[in-house]
């Protein structure tokens, strides 16, 4: 099976928050997002980052996913502080270790659905792997995510639950050493929102991937490994629990209903 | 690549913008387009005809205050042209040149037509040599009645059809060949000239305006008269020993000298710098008409009162001539000899003035360059608010389009992919918006050559390039519109890539 050459041991530190402070200002008023947040994320966990509205967890996977940087402190991700980076290689890190799952989908419109799983490899201006190499990858990721006889539709054409897994195919199609997901289930009934989330599972597993998905779902903040709760722009909670023993405890939950 | 692949997507998934702005850059090109080609018929038409059946490329003139066109006609006031006095300079100087073909010297004026004393009419006269005239001009002259004359013919006239439809409309008999005609015209030096000549032929141009078609040609000799110049036809001028002694001893000032009271020069001893002043005994005035511009002799032999004197004179007698046309040899560059040309008339020193053909074809090749020059200033400000409700359109497209470009931008674009992509856009939309425009604007081209519209008068005649519109299919036009409308684009579409690449990766996690 495939593994992910970057960030694959688990005891690695992947992701490091130090002291964060997220300053917004909104004309005159300045709104603290963050505040003096500090966590570790290992290589390969699981992460959920629970809280309700206005907590601060879209903001965290912001500072993480490299597209802000913080008012204070240090974000570290895969070994490079974000605030030393100009905007070529904060986009070069994005584009090289993370993958991004949108609440929304945000597919491209224009192009269909194997063009939209594999757009991150035409970005990549390096040539990286050959033609034939990327087309079987490719199509790999759209049979994993279960869409292969929808190769050639537009995301229009799909439901959001498709869409969803289309996002997840595009955000692994870099073999990214994290993937963030901002409320990946939010848009989507439960039963499309659990079968998502098991997608993510199998790929975690599958590839060593580092997950970080943002939720307000209890339930589905429970499924992950490594459970950080926020209010106020404060941790509340960092907890890391066994995988193995919360899918036993779930499991058995499940079959008392 | 993928920045041209999201940009065609984008033309398809926004139709009605892309068809907006695709329908001002198609009409943009369409009318660039149309009126580049029509332009440049008009101003090669015009060309053609005067090039070829007129002025030539480049011609020579007297020192005149302002631009002189061929038929005399200048912006100022002149009222007899002066002649070139070191005419002969020039074509030395021309005729060792490699990018010269042929020159002309010619002369011209208005003059009268009249049997007996009665006048029928009047009209524009070039004074020429028969054969020099049909050698540089082989094309455009069609000899429809009589014969061509010989120089050695005494005074003959070709009138023009029109000119002789125009005797014939007052003459109690048909003029003919061999009909002989009066001339009469006003020099202002000589007073009123007449001259008697014979109608050698009828002829006309073969390329022409209403204008043109009616100049007669003439004896160059009869035309020096008219104008009032020195007329060499018998030879040098026969003075006598007294008459020469005073020529060559007049000094001009000293005739000012008592109303002035200047010390008076003494003869021959600076007054007469130019080629025109009698007083150098050097350059003697061939027996003007009283205080006329003369034609010039170079020896000072002529001073002598003898006849064989007179007859040694005669043999270096320059003849008086107005313009000097120059025809410059195929493919040659007709601006570099302009220059050279300039310079040299400078380094002459005579104030003479040496002008290309449009200067030579007069009010209506200047018709046609300042509707060409109109039609660019309008191009100019038209392109100002084309490009700024394209530029508009492009915006609001952007806008549209915050979450993508953001996804984009999050996913690991560069702002170069999204910069090539709204520029890609542009410039797929000109292209299939300029290839219909010139398929458009080819057919009409076609259709209006086919139709041929004949011009009602003079300024659509250069609007035309000629009596009938035949417009050209320019290559050159077609190229100049697209490259037109490309930079218009892509000049609109600046302010719009601004603002893309303003747009932060951050945006597309706040969702569409």
């Amino acid at each position: 099976m495939v593994k992910f050459s970057k960030g694959s041991a688990m005891s690695d530190i992947i992701i490091s928050l130090e002291k964060v402070k997220k300053v917004y200002f909104l004309d005159t008023v300045e709104v603290d997002a963050l505040k003096d947040i500090s966590l570790d994320i290992h290589a390969g966990d699981f992460v959920s980052i629970a809280g309700p509205s206005g907590s601060g967890k879209t903001t965290i996977l912001n500072l993480i996913g490299c597209v802000d940087k913080p008012t204070s402190g240090t974000v570290i991700v895969h070994g490079k502080n974000t605030s030393d980076l100009d905007d070529d290689k904060l986009t070069e890190l994005r584009h090289r270790s993370i993958g991004f799952i949108f609440q929304t989908f945000n597919l491209i419109p224009v192009l269909n659905i194997r063009e939209n799983v594999e757009l991150p490899l035409l970005l990549d201006n390096q040539g990286g792997e050959r033609k034939a190499e990327r087309k079987d990858w490719v199509d790999y990721l759209v049979e994993s995510v279960g869409l292969k006889d929808r190769m050639l539709h537009k995301p229009a054409e799909l439901s959001g639950g498709q869409r969803q897994r289309i996002a997840i195919a595009r955000a692994l199609v870099m073999k990214p050493a994290i993937v963030l997901a901002d409320e990946p289930t939010a848009n989507l009934d439960s039963a499309t929102g659990e079968s998502i989330l098991r997608l993510m599972h199998h790929m975690n597993e599958t590839f060593g991937t580092t997950f970080i998905f943002s939720t307000h779902d209890p339930d589905i903040v429970e499924e992950a490994d490594h459970i950080i709760r926020l209010k106020d722009g404060r941790i509340v909670e960092d907890r890391r629990r066994n995988r193995a023993l919360a899918r036993t405890v779930r499991e058995v939950e499940v079959e008392s209903l | 690549m993928i920045a041209a692949r999201l940009a065609w997507g984008n033309l398809g998934l926004h139709r009605r913008k892309s068809f907006l702005i695709g329908m001002i850059m198609g009409m943009g090109i369409l009318i660039l387009f149309l009126g580049n080609s029509l332009i440049d018929t008009a101003l090669s038409g015009l060309q053609r005809m005067f090039v070829q059946g007129y002025t030539g490329d480049l011609m020579v003139t007297g020192p005149t205050e302002f631009p002189t066109t061929v038929l005399g006609e200048t912006a100022g006031s002149e009222e007899v042209l002066p002649h070139i006095a070191a005419i002969n300079k020039y074509q030395d100087f021309l005729s060792k040149r490699k990018d010269v073909a042929a020159t002309l010297p010619i002369l011209s004026g208005q003059v009268s037509f009249g049997i007996g004393e009665t006048e029928l009419g009047s009209g524009y006269c070039f004074g020429v040599n028969a054969d020099s005239y049909r050698s540089f001009f082989p094309g455009n002259v069609t000899l429809v009645s009589g014969a061509w004359p010989k120089d050695s013919d005494g005074p003959w006239v070709l009138l023009s059809e029109p000119t002789l439809a125009m005797i014939n409309k007052s003459a109690s008999a048909p003029v003919q060949p061999g009909t002989k005609i009066i001339m009469t015209a006003l020099a202002n030096s000589a007073g009123t000239v007449i001259r008697e000549v014979t109608v050698a032929g009828v002829m006309k141009f073969n390329q022409s305006n209403q204008q043109l078609a009616g100049i007669t040609l003439v004896d160059a000799d009869t035309m020096r008269d008219l104008l009032g110049f020195a007329s060499l036809r018998d030879g040098a001028p026969n003075l006598s020993g007294q008459e020469a002694a005073f020529v060559s001893s007049f000094d001009p000032n000293s005739v000012f000298s008592n109303l002035f009271g200047g010390p008076s020069e003494t003869a021959g001893q600076g007054s007469g710098t130019g080629s025109q002043s009698p007083g150098a005994a050097s350059q003697l005035a061939a027996a003007p008409s009283a205080g006329a511009p003369s034609s010039t002799v170079t020896s000072a032999a002529a001073t002598a009162g003898s006849t064989s004197a007179t007859a040694a004179a005669a043999s270096t007698l320059i003849p008086a001539w107005q313009f000097l046309l120059i025809r410059a040899t195929s493919g040659a560059n007709a601006n570099k000899l302009l220059s050279d040309l300039s310079a040299y008339a400078k380094q002459i020193g005579d104030g003479d003035r040496v002008q290309n053909w449009v200067a030579g074809a007069g009010a209506v090749a200047r018709t046609a360059v300042t509707i060409r020059l109109a039609f660019d200033l309008l191009v100019a400000v038209v392109a100002v608010v084309v490009v700024m409700i394209m530029m508009n359109v492009l915006i609001i497209s952007v806008n549209e389009r915050l979450y993508e470009i953001g996804t984009l931008r999050a996913i690991g674009a560069k702002r170069r992919v999204v910069r090539g992509m709204i520029l890609y856009e542009t410039t797929f939309i000109a292209i299939i918006a300029g290839a219909a425009g010139l398929i458009i604007g080819l057919f009409v081209l076609l259709a209006l050559g086919k139709i041929g519209i004949r011009a009602p008068n003079l300024f659509f005649e250069a609007l035309f390039g000629g009596q009938v519109l035949k417009p050209m299919v320019s290559g050159g036009a077609a190229l100049r519109a697209f490259a037109w409308i490309l930079v218009m684009g892509l000049g609109a579409s600046w302010y719009p890539t601004v603002v893309a690449l303003r747009i932060e990766p951050v945006i597309a996690m706040r969702g569409e």
